[in-house]
């Protein structure tokens, strides 16, 4: 059985207001297939905006790994290969 | 324009939200010409030159922040500090909104067609027989623009079979729609104020961020500092700029400091009565044209550049004026704050005397990130009965403001409404004709920015994601992403 890719994009004030906010249109720049194997929620901040070993707002935690100065396109690339690297 | 979210939008929230970090900790004074280090540290990798060119423009934003008119008294040897002493001390003048950095303007050449290297030479020659400027010269079997004749009116382009015509831009002067932006004798940036409406399309167009808003905030901040009460009035368009309901985004406000919060859309229905009135008297005594009064950048146009279009528009004030009346009715000692997706409603309260301070959503959400307020987590606060005006929340959205209008007028059929929604250069042009073109309808709403205020340069997201996060969606984000994919 596929196993879901857990996406939690932080809706925090620092990392909404810094680009996290364009990462809720996932819609339209992950393939509705890839979507399908995820599940992907909204969460509050982590504290990752407070510190700085994992890059700067905004951050989205991929199977509880932590990623900094996510973009959509960025978040799309690790998203499949997550993806792929789990179902081979 | 740029897309909203880019690396000059994200260095300007750092900067933004560290500055007012140390502001509310007491430290600012000390700390304020470290700021530059503390952003652009020596392992950086620079997307200038360098990294001391980067430290200086962080410095440059500082001063921006501060409210310095940057054009005017840029002085390289004087310390932040001194700066931010004089403008805790003295009264700074609000106007003009905009002020150019000439250390960052690329001094861009001026916008031009050229032939590129796609031109096959074709045979049917359509860009030679389409110019009407006869500027078009064959050398070596190949098209070539004869600069000194070009009225850069964009045919050959149109018609170029290989799409062989490149149109270099100037982005700050393409954008602007009134012509306010002019090179200096080194080919610099510069704004005519005689000209500029503030809309601010020229500071969200430049990629090297060589204009920027001169911010109000400091004055704000003393005025939440003091023992004065403040109340912040906050523009229809609030909703949907940040992750949290309007309840949520009421309460961080007032953690802030603010005593209370009102929403303009209680304004806006005052706008929307009187401006139904209005309209009705004026169709009836055969007036065949008028236009909303809300956008302060349209009203800046009309003194400006078309003082003729103060006979269509309407005598009517905006929802900020009425709702500081509302305000202050009610609680006379008040000082009143607008925060906005706006930068022109500066100007506006210039005139207008009762509004004391405007913020824009970007530099509140700075307060928010500075003072570590989460407006997702925090309790939603009472809006109060907000039944009458709830639907003048679409003042912030094109076409938002006719149909509350409409909706109030006695008789609608009277009225042929229609929009404008979005003041470019063209459109300028054709505002310059509008009492002429009656046929189009007799009730017009104008926006200079595209899609209404939910655009306007203070916002934080794009419109789309604004328009999700509006209708209530905001209610249980996390559970709506998950269970009805909403976004
Ligand atoms: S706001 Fe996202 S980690 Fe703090």
């Amino acid at each position: 059985m596929d196993k879901k890719v857990k996406i939690k994009i932080c809706v925090g004030t620092s990392c909404f207001v810094q680009g996290g906010s364009d990462l809720l249109l996932y819609n339209d720049f992950i393939d509705p297939e890839i979507i399908e194997k995820c599940d992907i929620e909204g969460i509050s901040c982590f504290n990752a905006c407070k510190g700085h070993e994992n890059g700067s707002a905004p951050f989205v935690m991929i199977n509880d790994k932590i990623y900094g100065d996510m973009t959509p396109e960025k978040l799309n690339k690790i998203v499949i290969e997550v993806y792929h690297a789990r179902n081979k | 324009m740029l897309e909203i979210n880019n690396q000059f939008t994200h260095l300007k929230s750092k900067v933004y939200a560290t500055v007012l970090k140390c502001f509310f900790n007491g430290t600012l004074e000390e700390d304020i010409d470290k700021i530059p280090f503390w952003i652009i540290p020596k392992d950086t990798d620079p997307s200038r030159c360098c990294i001391y060119k980067e430290r200086a423009m962080v410095r440059y934003r500082i001063l921006a922040f501060l409210g310095i008119n940057i054009e005017k008294d840029d002085d390289e040897m004087k310390p932040l500090s001194d700066y931010y002493r004089e403008v805790i001390s003295k009264q700074m003048k609000p106007l003009p909104v905009l002020t150019t950095i000439s250390t960052a303007c690329s001094a861009c050449p001026q916008d031009q067609y050229l032939i590129s290297d796609a031109c096959r030479g074709c045979y049917a020659r359509p860009c030679l027989a389409n110019c009407p400027k006869d500027a078009i010269e064959f050398i070596n079997g190949k098209a070539s623009i004869i600069q000194e004749k070009c009225i850069r009116c964009g045919k050959c382009q149109e018609v170029c079979p290989f799409n062989s015509v490149l149109h270099r831009l100037v982005p700050c002067e393409g954008s602007c729609p009134v012509d306010a932006i002019k090179k200096n004798e080194k080919g610099f940036v510069e704004i005519d104020y005689k000209k500029c409406i503030s809309c601010g399309k020229c500071s969200r167009s430049c990629p090297f961020g060589a204009i920027v808003e001169r911010s109000s905030i400091f004055p704000v901040l003393q005025i939440l500092q003091s023992k004065e009460r403040t109340t912040a009035i906050i523009a229809p368009a609030i909703d949907g700029q940040f992750p949290g309901t309007l309840g949520q985004i009421k309460t961080a406000i007032k953690m802030v400091g603010f005593d209370d919060v009102v929403e303009v859309s209680e304004g806006a229905e005052l706008t929307s009565i009187n401006e139904a009135k209005e309209l009705e008297h004026r169709i009836k005594r055969g007036d065949k044209l008028m236009s909303t009064s809300c956008c302060p950048s349209y009203v800046e146009i009309i003194e400006k550049h078309l003082p003729k279009l103060n006979a269509i528009k309407s005598d009517t004030l905006s929802p900020m004026a009425y709702t500081a009346q509302l305000v202050k009715e009610r609680d006379p000692n008040t000082k009143i704050v607008f925060i906005g997706p706006c930068l022109a409603k500066r100007v506006e309260a210039v005139k207008l005397k009762t509004v004391d301070g405007v913020i824009t959503f970007s530099e509140l959400a700075s307060m928010f990130i500075a003072k570590d307020i989460d407006v997702k987590e925090v309790q939603e606060a009472d809006l109060g009965d907000t039944h009458s005006f709830e639907d003048c929340r679409d003042f912030a959205i094109s076409e938002g403001v006719k149909g509350c209008v409409i909706k109030r007028m006695e008789d609608p059929s009277i009225v042929k409404p229609y929009n404008i929604d979005g003041i470019d250069k063209k459109v300028f042009k054709m505002l310059k004709v509008i009492d002429k073109i009656p046929s189009k309808g007799n009730f017009v709403e104008v926006m200079v920015c595209d899609g209404g205020c939910i655009n306007g340069p203070g916002t934080i997201v794009k419109p789309k994601i604004a328009m999700k996060l509006r209708n209530g969606n905001t209610q249980a984000i996390t559970k709506a992403m998950k269970k009805e994919r909403l976004y």
